[in-house]
């Protein structure tokens, strides 16, 4: 049969669209082996012995490997203060990775499922966060959180109640509630995409053949929508490993540092730029791992639909 | 955060990616980097105030010739902290002499630094410390003055006519003076700090963990523990009170859970908490930021009574990659002049080191209420006080490391 269609196409058809593909492909491996070779000339190039400055060394013969062995040793070595910021990255990046899922799933499935004629209205509120920048929206926190600002005005209703709470000073719960608040619309749109495509005559189907709502969503909605999860995982979860911004204005306190903070100082701090580097790679490493998860789900995916 | 908004350097395109993992940015640097590289080799003198140091004249960056005047349309480019300029003085700048400022702004030495080497960004001013002078003359950054343009210079203390970190004053103009002490809200903190045996313990007393700040800032935050310890020598080599330093700086952190900042002149007034180090500047500066309702006298600042703290001045120097160098000139002489100095004052709250400024005219001008009077710097306060220096490369990088510690959080 294949054979049969591929006898019907025009010739050369066959290559139109690896050809068509090929420039964003290429453009795309450009803007991720390029930056990456520069990051890995930073790590293991030299520093200028006056100012400090990361000088690259491109040759890969002359890398000097002091700055990567510097940050190792600082994770898995006997003096391990690197540590506690990545243990503390990956617990505060799945909370809030997953209390985005608890918020954007519904949020979704009602826009995609319900919504009806609204549903346009919907999408448009669910976009409006991203044309408010997202320093802004940090920076508008600050004043809410402040100890009399009005998030403790509110709690003390009206005066009735006695209440300080110093929310900005160093508590992991403000910069994870900060984390989900600003990457949750991150995570809404893909959710959105996936069960908006998700066929109402499966679901039909199921209810028809005497599943109880719950089952229907537990055998059909959710294995139907799973790709979309972990894309909207990964989506959200990405750019938090990264993110410094975050902590420093709802923190502002090394207890509550990320690597993204790591990242930064180093990127500032003349003479440890290398280190940057170093986190940098690490941060890539750890990527993958999802990024195996999420080719696997889409392909059990595409197993289930067809 | 940087208010940067020149073109893109090289050399930050490339830290644009490191900061961000693997960005867009990163591809044009990768294409533009292969290029030559700014590198700088050599000896680094450390100025100190048993140490003054005659920097030589710069062979490539000639000092310009006198009589001249700004053209007019042209672009003077300043690059300083953030809230460390009067916009009204720069806008009666842009009206006097038509030119346009634009002016970019830093948080952090270090990163301003990052920048400045990077040459290509066409600042004409800057505005460092003392302690990054041996490394901006050493690189070869700076443009010799032409004092014939600097008329206000003798409105300046006398102590700041031949200063010991540039004598002669071939490359730097004052700019402001600053202690280091504690500020505290006497509505939110019931010590009497200034009484206590060791005011700097205060920032250790675990009854005020979660309601206090220190400055963003290794060299000064660090010094603090010296201070503490009664050690008087804030630019340590000794690895000994580096341990000192690293164990204490370290103790804090975890009992204090301090918020580390710069912005204690805003956060303070708005009641995020109610101690933190502080320069003497941001002081003086917190009345303006307090709510209606809260009276000014509540902001209190302690700096050591014998003037055994920490003391340091700012200063403007003309960089050698701008292109407005006159402007730049008659700025830094602008900045000398009495009436334009205090406006500068009333806005960034750093005291200017010039003649007509003195405690008692600062209280009665109304600059600062007389409950921050400990805050105003006075000449000899400088003979007695310590100055954060610029640091041997190795015992610099060894304080960098712990200070790096620090901020990982444990």
């Amino acid at each position: 049969m294949a054979e049969a269609d591929d006898r019907r196409r025009p010739p050369g058809s066959r290559l139109i669209w690896p050809l068509l593909a090929l420039p964003g492909t290429v453009w795309l491996a450009l803007l991720f082996v390029a930056p990456l070779y520069v990051v890995v000339a930073i790590l293991f190039g030299g520093t200028d012995p006056i100012l400090r400055e990361p000088v690259p060394v491109w040759n890969p013969l002359d890398w000097d490997f002091t700055q990567f062995t510097y940050v190792w040793d600082h994770i898995v070595g006997s003096r391990p203060f690197f540590r506690p910021a990545l243990v503390r990255t990956v617990v505060y990046v799945t909370i809030a990775t997953l209390g985005c899922l608890l918020i954007a799933y519904p949020v979704a499935y009602f826009t995609a499922r319900f919504a009806g004629r609204w549903k346009g209205v919907l999408l448009a509120a669910l976009i409006a966060p991203f044309w408010i920048s997202y320093m802004m929206r940090m920076l508008a926190w600050v004043n809410l959180l402040q100890t009399d600002g009005l998030v403790n005005r509110a709690l003390s209703a009206g005066g009735l109640f006695d209440v300080h709470v110093d929310w900005l000073q160093g508590h992991a719960a403000t910069v994870v509630l900060g984390l989900m608040y600003g990457y949750v619309p991150y995570m809404i749109l893909p959710l959105y995409a996936g069960l908006d495509r998700a066929p109402v005559r499966m679901l039909e189907a199921a209810r028809d053949l005497g599943a109880s709502r719950w089952e229907t969503f537990r055998r059909v909605t959710w294995p139907l929508s799973r790709s979309a999860v972990v894309v909207s995982l990964l989506v959200t979860a990405l750019p938090m490993l990264g993110d410094y911004f975050t902590n420093d204005l709802l923190s502002g306190s090394p207890s509550t540092s990320m690597i993204g903070n790591l990242i930064n100082n180093s990127v500032l701090t003349p003479g440890q730029t290398g280190q940057a580097g170093a986190f940098v790679l690490i941060i890539l490493v750890v990527s993958v791992i999802p990024m195996v998860l999420y080719v696997r789900s889409t392909r059990s995916g595409a197993d289930l639909m067809s | 955060m940087t208010g940067y908004r020149g073109s893109a350097s090289r050399r930050s395109i490339v830290k644009g990616a490191l900061a961000a993992g693997i960005s867009l940015p990163a591809m044009s640097a990768f294409l533009t980097a292969c290029g030559s590289k700014t590198s700088s080799s050599g000896a680094v003198k450390i100025p100190s105030p048993d140490n003054p140091v005659t920097w030589p004249l710069s062979k490539a960056n000639q000092a310009i010739a006198a009589g001249q005047t700004p053209k007019a349309g042209s672009t003077l480019r300043i690059y300083n902290y953030a809230d460390y300029l009067s916009p009204r003085v720069l806008k009666d700048f842009e009206a006097k002499y038509g030119v346009k400022i634009r002016l970019s702004t830093f948080n952090d030495a270090d990163e301003a630094l990052t920048k400045v080497a990077s040459k290509d960004l066409k600042f004409d001013l800057y505005f460092p410390s003392y302690d990054s002078l041996g490394k901006l003359i050493g690189a070869d950054l700076l443009r010799p003055l032409t004092h014939d343009y600097l008329t206000n210079y003798d409105n300046l203390w006398p102590s700041f006519h031949d200063p010991w970190y540039d004598r002669g004053a071939r490359y730097t103009v004052p700019y402001t003076i600053y202690t280091t002490g504690i500020g505290w809200r006497t509505d939110m903190v019931d010590a009497d700090i200034a009484g206590m045996d060791n005011p700097y313990d205060v920032l250790w007393d675990t009854k005020y963990a979660g309601n206090m700040a220190i400055l963003d800032d290794w060299h000064t935050a660090m010094s603090m523990v010296l201070l503490r310890n009664g050690i008087d020598d804030i630019n340590t080599t000794s690895t000994k009170d580096l341990d000192l330093i690293r164990t204490q700086i370290l103790d804090l952190r975890s009992t204090m859970r301090p918020k580390v900042t710069i912005s204690m002149y805003t956060d303070m007034p708005a009641g995020q908490y109610g101690l933190a180090q502080f320069w003497s500047g941001d002081a003086i500066n917190t009345p303006y930021y307090l709510p209606k309702n809260v009276d000014p006298s509540v902001m209190r600042y302690w700096f050591p009574s014998d003037g055994k703290g920490e003391i340091d001045n700012d200063l403007v120097v003309c960089l050698a990659q701008g292109e407005n160098p006159v402007a730049a000139h008659f700025f830094m002489n602008e900045i000398l002049d009495n009436d334009v100095a205090g406006k500068n004052f009333g806005f960034t709250g750093y005291q200017p080191p010039l003649n007509k400024f003195t405690p008692s005219t600062l209280v009665s001008q109304g600059y600062l209420p007389k409950t921050l009077q400990t805050a105003v710097v006075e000449p000899q306060d400088f003979k007695v006080g310590f100055p954060l220096l610029q640091l041997p490369a190795a015992s610099d990088t060894a304080w960098h490391q712990v200070w790096q510690e620090f901020k990982a959080g444990g």
